[in-house]
């Protein structure tokens, strides 16, 4: 292998690496240790770049890594932040990543807003509650309010009090349910995979 | 007339027969554990051993990845050794669950293909 071989196989590797952030860096260190190993015994009885050629592209071949170490990860992981953040780069590689997002997002913003008004209830108990009322168009609405600012004046309150155990219930029920629909969606999409995709676009 | 069959086009679902194509994905798997059944192999002889025992060609590009998925799986195992090259090669081993798996696998494969033979065979007989 010529200086320049060996120069074209390095800035290759380390795209790669570039790449791969997000998995574990022994993980990294083992996928570039084998793939270095792999060119070299290639190039050997050819050249390099068509040893490279072979491999695709290296976000490609970064990207086809990435999905599955981060589908494991997020399916043995129970907190909704650590999940989240699985979901944000799965979102970055695939467009069902994106919607499992959308609906995770939406559904602990739900069980968050349910979960605050309960718990500022207490404190604020003319701010904090659900009201129903009717806009200029005669509609009628429903408003969800919590902490500081003045009360609706107009409207009829729902729930009252009521909203503390019921919105904690509900709060939490929607985060729960949430996690679990996200874990399905994963561990679905990760059975469904007979392959690990083609590293950007689902199939 | 059935499309001539494309070994070779296991990476490019736009390019080739998209039934063929997620044919032959989903019988990798079943072959990489195959390909092991007989002991320990490192990456490019796995290649290597699809490539002259079956039409299965399939890109380095996507064998690799599903080597470490299969190993995230539990159902290989992997260890370096040094070879004479200079360079470690890792090493992959199916692991008790992998050898169950590919077992498994194999009698669906087995009950599967006999009973598509059985459907298939007045097709066979039309055509000649």
């Amino acid at each position: 292998m010529t200086s320049n071989d060996s120069r074209t196989m390095n800035a290759y590797l380390e795209r790669l690496r570039g790449a791969l952030r997000g998995v574990d860096e022994s993980e990294v260190r083992e996928i570039v240790q084998e793939l270095r190993s792999h060119i070299l015994e290639k190039a050997a009885g050819g050249d390099v770049d068509s040893a490279l050629a072979a491999l695709g592209g290296p976000e490609e071949l970064a990207g086809r890594y990435l999905t599955d170490s981060l589908l494991a990860r997020a399916a043995g992981s129970r907190s909704p932040v650590r999940l989240l953040r699985s979901l944000l780069r799965w979102a970055s590689l695939s467009l069902a990543g994106f919607f499992v997002l959308l609906g995770s997002v939406l559904g602990y913003f739900l069980g968050g807003v349910f979960i605050l008004v309960a718990l500022c209830k207490p404190f604020h108990p003319q701010n904090a509650g659900i009201w129903t009322y009717r806009d200029t168009a005669g509609d009628l609405g429903i408003s969800v309010r919590l902490g500081y600012g003045n009360a609706p004046g107009v409207g009829a309150e729902l729930l009252g009090w009521w909203i503390v155990p019921l919105g904690l219930l509900v709060g939490c029920g929607l985060v729960m349910l949430t996690t679990h629909s996200a874990l399905w969606c994963i561990s679905t999409y990760r059975k469904s995979r007979a392959l690990p995709g083609s590293g950007t676009e689902d199939e | 007339m059935p499309a001539p069959i494309k070994a070779r086009q296991v990476d490019e679902p736009d390019s080739g027969d998209k039934w063929e194509v997620q044919l032959r994905k989903g019988c990798l798997e079943l072959a990489i554990l195959a390909t092991l059944w007989g002991g320990k192999l490192y990456g490019l002889e796995i290649l290597r051993r699809l490539e002259s025992d079956s039409a299965l060609i399939v890109s380095e590009g996507t064998m690799y990845p599903l080597l470490s998925r299969l190993k995230a799986l539990g159902l290989l195992q992997s260890e370096w050794v040094e070879s004479e090259g200079g360079h470690p090669r890792k090493y992959y081993a199916l692991t008790p669950a992998g050898k169950q798996r590919a077992l498994e696998m194999a009698a669906t494969w087995s009950r599967f293909s006999g009973s598509m033979s059985r459907l298939l065979a007045p097709l066979g007989k039309a055509k000649r």
